[in-house]
């Protein structure tokens, strides 16, 4: 165990002094946080241009309502109830009478101001979009100059809108009447209710606000990120130390179980130090926004066994790789299969989230790679899991992570002096067998 | 009880046979020399003994301990291909080995090598700020922090300045004179004749050559004639007697056929041209190293 701890005081020490380790531990919490407060800032103080949406209609009778509709949305989502401050731009509407001689020109006419930032984009409305008589039904054309506009999203409701009451005027039905039929009703993310074990009363309901949602999934983030920034520089150390040839003389006094455990243990370490500044941190933000309330506290305990965890085998999986590389470019190539159980859960974020207790969600997050991200995940989202999944995670981990690092200290003790061709999987799998 | 005791080993790598059923003992206090050309098994056979390498088949001793698996704080070890952490500076660096290999506080004795190799001005600076030369005594100094009772230096004085080499040299047989057994491996025949207690010869791994410099030598009998003549080699060219001319530019090394005399040698020379000095000799080892690994040897004489 000494030279564990000699190694590993020595790796963490190289890691820890540097320059680029202090300024990435500032500089991490700066860019996100910084961008997230920027955000805040910024949309609290307004300052959002009108932008010019000019509406082409070629029916000739849903141009008014269309622009209706429109401008009631506006008033809708122009400024945020809570604080009064207008969180949107407003759209301003005007209606230009179509030309069915040349309606080509007039679609040019319209791209041309566009391109030279006139408008923010135009609408242009089916001459049958009232009755359609082919199936599916025309669409609404709407111009802009990026593809990626988010006024598209809820013009399309603006739109449809106006058209239903376009329709139902034809129909003769009353205008206040028609504003009760086309009314769409908000849905509101709510935050699950629960009774109080103390005096057994049942919360009120009460929706669910960005910090109730975000906070959780960040400590999975933060997870995310210590791992990768932990674990990618591994496969390039061990690299360049084998170009160096520094390995042989160590192996010579330090077994390669001595070597990866207290390469491990740096990482452990190096992750540790990153992870406590950051929670430390993030919980002193909580504290100062008087959100302290909505911090996962419970699954804290959690959150450092899945680190310890995953860190522990990529690291070793990554010293046994960084083994078997002759250049800095080849251990670049490695580093997207060795972090690809962190990556894989990542991926998933969408699925799980979706359906945290479904059978897919269930499975990954009980496959020990991928159980440190995705099971944490799960424990984060409302309901949360079942109690014994995350020890039966454990118990996966806790069978893979010494069989890992045993495989991978035989795989290194072979590849660190191996010179020439990389070897290939097969001949991986033989030296992490035979030795 | 030998240092080093190795019985029947054999080491393969794919298809190539690196050491082949090899048996060598090493003596304890002794100086002993790996002799053999590249790629013969010199350094496989030190990486075995060291553990980093284990034998598909036979036993290592070291101490009369087998090791397998573990490692000894008593031995240390100056690979051929050297590497260190270049950014590290020499006194932390050293203090690091020392304290891996031994676990215990090797400050003074950091101080007292690094005095003796006059670095002791560079102990703060980082590693990749020194020389290549400098950078090798700092590594023999890794090598033997705290002081090992094996040391085994795979080409120690490779790339080293006269002056430097006989620092070294120094170094290690002051260390031989402490009780350490070295185990070194040359290219240098002249190192291993001067230095030695005992000589190893491995070709296509197999042991070709053990024993005392007089021992080896004895079993080539005087079989060699160094002359210096006027006109060089090209004047001895087609002597009766000798089957082969070594020229070393001053002197000319010739070897004679088997039961020749060297007197009918002598006078066929004196015949043909002026003598400077004529003198039958043992073969060196160098002479012997090439009899056996030379383009011409094919079969490989087993010791």
């Amino acid at each position: 165990m000494h030279r564990i701890f000699w190694v590993a005081r020595r790796d963490y020490l190289a890691v820890v002094k540097t320059k680029a380790f202090i300024i990435g531990l500032i500089v991490f919490p700066i860019v996100f946080g910084g961008a997230g407060m920027a955000s805040v800032f910024l949309r609290g103080k307004g300052g959002e241009q009108n932008r010019r949406i000019v509406i082409l209609d070629r029916s000739g009778a849903a141009a008014a309502a269309v622009a209706e509709a429109a401008r009631q949305r506006n008033q809708e989502v122009l400024v945020d109830k809570d604080t009064g401050l207008q969180t949107n731009p407003r759209y301003e509407f005007q209606i230009v009478p179509a030309d069915d001689t040349n309606p080509e020109q007039q679609r040019l006419a319209l791209c041309d101001q566009l391109r030279r930032g006139e408008l923010h984009g135009f609408l242009e409305i089916a001459p049958d979009a009232l009755h359609p008589k082919s199936n599916p039904p025309p669409s609404i054309a709407y111009y802009a100059a990026s593809g990626a506009d988010l006024a598209q999203q809820w013009l399309s409701q603006a739109v449809n809108t106006g058209l239903r009451r376009a329709r139902l005027a034809e129909l003769g039905v009353p205008d206040d009447r028609a504003r009760d039929v086309v009314e769409t009703a908000p849905l509101e993310s709510m935050a699950l209710v629960a009774r109080d074990p103390q005096v057994g009363t049942i919360s009120k309901p009460h929706k669910r606000g960005p910090a109730e949602a975000v906070i959780p999934i960040a400590l999975v983030m933060i997870l995310f990120v210590i791992v990768m920034v932990s674990v990618a520089p591994v496969l390039s150390t061990v690299a360049e130390d084998k170009l160096q040839r520094v390995h042989e003389m160590l192996l010579a006094i330090a077994t390669p179980v001595d070597l990866i455990g207290g390469k491990v243990l740096a990482s452990v370490g190096v992750s540790l130090t990153s992870s406590v500044f950051y929670i430390i941190g993030g919980l002193l933000a909580l504290e100062a926004l008087a959100a302290f309330g909505f911090a996962p506290l419970n699954l804290l305990p959690w959150f450092f066994v899945y680190l310890v965890a995953e860190v522990t085998m990529l690291c070793a999986m990554g010293v046994a790789l960084g083994a078997t590389c002759s250049s800095a470019q080849e251990a670049q190539q490695l580093a997207m299969p060795l972090l690809a159980p962190v990556l894989v859960p990542i991926f998933l974020f969408g699925p799980i989230l979706q359906q945290p207790s479904g059978p897919m969600a269930t499975a990954v997050s009980l496959f020990p790679l991928f159980t440190p991200i995705a099971m944490l995940l799960r424990q984060s989202l409302p309901g949360g899991v079942p109690a014994w999944q995350p020890w039966v995670g454990l118990a996966g981990i806790l069978i893979v992570v010494p069989l890992l690092t045993w495989a991978a200290a035989r795989i290194f003790r072979i590849a660190i002096l191996f010179q020439g061709q990389r070897p290939n999987a097969a001949q991986l799998l033989r030296w992490a067998i035979r030795g | 009880m030998d240092a080093v005791e190795i019985t029947n080993v054999t080491k393969t790598f794919g298809d190539l046979t690196a050491v082949d059923d090899l048996s060598l003992r090493v003596p304890q206090g002794s100086v002993y020399g790996f002799i053999g050309p590249n790629g013969s098994g010199k350094t496989t056979t030190m990486r075995m003994i060291v553990n980093i390498f284990y034998p598909d088949r036979g036993s290592i001793r070291v101490f009369g301990e087998q090791l397998r698996g573990t490692r000894s704080k008593h031995i240390g070890y100056l690979p051929e291909e050297r590497g260190l952490y270049r950014k590290m500076e020499v006194r932390a660096l050293l203090e690091f080995y020392g304290g891996l290999r031994g676990g215990g506080n090797v400050n003074g004795e950091v101080t007292a090598w690094l005095k003796k190799f006059d670095l002791l001005r560079c102990a703060d600076q980082k590693l990749d700020t020194l020389s290549k030369g400098m950078s090798q005594k700092i590594q023999f100094i890794a090598a033997v922090v705290p002081a090992p009772k094996l040391l085994i230096l795979d080409e120690p004085f490779s790339g080293l300045d006269p002056v430097s080499a006989d620092l070294l040299r120094d170094s290690i047989l002051e260390l031989r004179r402490r009780g350490a057994t070295v185990i070194l491996s040359t290219h240098d025949m002249h190192v291993a004749e001067s230095m030695c207690d005992g000589i190893f010869m491995i070709f296509r791994g197999k042991k070709v050559l053990d024993g005392t410099l007089d021992s080896i030598q004895s079993q080539y009998g005087s079989d060699t004639i160094r002359v210096s003549v006027e006109g060089g080699a090209a004047a001895l060219d087609g002597l009766p007697g000798v089957e082969k001319i070594r020229d070393l530019g001053q002197v000319q090394e010739l070897r004679m056929t088997p039961g020749c005399d060297p007197q009918q040698v002598l006078r066929a020379v004196v015949a043909r041209t002026r003598v400077s000095s004529f003198s039958v000799a043992r073969p060196s080892l160098h002479d012997i190293f090439v009899r056996i690994a030379g383009p011409a040897a094919e079969e490989v004489p087993v010791a």
